[in-house]
């Protein structure tokens, strides 16, 4: 274990999922309607807040804070309602694991708001696999690899 | 790391200035202080470290005896209100699944003679199940984040994600 860098290199992780969420919202969001596209709206503005205090933590410890990418590569086609709620479970399982990794990084304040930040991914994952009508709508370890 | 073995103190070792003090007296010191838990006597691992009675319960024992009852309870609820049982079994074996890796990290199988859960589904009304279940997995769920926030580094990412697992429940019962 290095104790200098693993906490600063997770949470710099957590923070190009963060990045990489925010975008996918944007794409995600154009082919749902009414309360969906709401929900995605508030999604996307979720993971902004923990963006900006990622941003916000890494650059107050003096360390390089990772910059975002102009784009991203889809992992399939987003085209209808159907494929774009499978991408925003799987977007928010994706950052959820981000932030699980960084819990054994983090004590005290930061591993709670690490652990904040990883049970409204679950949450919202749970939600959109509603939304979708995909069932079970848990998972047994949010944010473990299956 | 930490290490797993304490070393011994000078408590066990205080008798070699008295010589009239017998060899059985120092072997009842040593065992006293084994089931204390407080230090391994003599050495710094011996033999008889691998006894479970001679061990501290882990502090994650509440937490998986904890999953156990909730799988119980799920499990019961399944049963009295068919209805559910969609949405209640993957609770249930979450539940079970949290269980199992709980036990692994601690090393020991559930002290025997632990409670099996108060398993009795006495409401049969669908709403007031989900109410009764909501509450235990909202007591569940702040006991795991408890955990998650004591826990050593290599335990934190499963308490991690059994706190959020719990969260999830609260939203599959709403």
């Amino acid at each position: 274990m290095t104790p200098t860098s693993g906490p600063a290199q997770a949470l710099g992780d957590a923070l190009a999922a963060e990045y990489a969420a925010i975008w996918a919202y944007g794409v995600i969001g154009v082919h749902l309607t009414e309360a969906a596209r709401s929900a995605a709206r508030a999604a996307e503005a979720a993971h902004r807040s923990r963006r900006d205090a990622l941003i916000l933590q890494l650059s107050g410890g003096g360390g390089q804070v990772p910059a975002d990418r102009a784009g991203y590569a889809l992992p399939y086609p987003v085209t209808d309602r159907a494929s774009a709620l499978k991408l925003a479970v799987e977007i928010e399982e994706r950052t959820a694991g981000h932030w699980r990794a960084a819990l054994p990084h983090t004590t005290g304040a930061d591993r709670n708001k690490a652990l904040a930040a990883l049970t409204d991914c679950a949450l919202r994952a749970t939600r959109w696999r509603r939304t979708a009508g995909v069932t079970p709508v848990t998972v047994p370890f949010p944010g473990r690899q299956a | 790391m930490v290490l797993t073995c304490p070393v011994a103190t000078g408590r066990t070792t205080s008798n070699q200035g008295a010589p009239g003090h017998s060899r059985r007296a120092l072997l009842r010191a040593g065992a006293l202080v084994a089931l204390g838990g407080a230090a391994v006597p003599l050495t710094g691992c011996d033999l008889f470290d691998r006894d479970d009675e001679s061990r501290p319960p882990d502090p994650l024992e509440p937490l998986a005896a904890e999953a156990t009852a909730l799988e119980a309870r799920y499990r019961a609820a399944a049963t009295a209100v068919p209805a559910l049982a969609e949405r209640l079994t993957p609770i249930a074996d979450a539940h079970r699944a949290h269980a199992e890796e709980l036990r692994k990290v601690i090393g020991r199988p559930a002290p025997s003679g632990s409670p099996a859960a108060g398993a009795t589904a006495a409401a049969v009304d669908p709403d007031t199940v989900r109410t009764e279940l909501r509450q235990a997995e909202q007591e569940g769920r702040e006991n795991a984040a408890k955990a998650c926030a004591a826990a050593p580094a290599e335990r934190a990412a499963l308490l991690g994600s059994i706190a959020a697992a719990r969260a999830t429940h609260l939203e599959a019962l709403r």
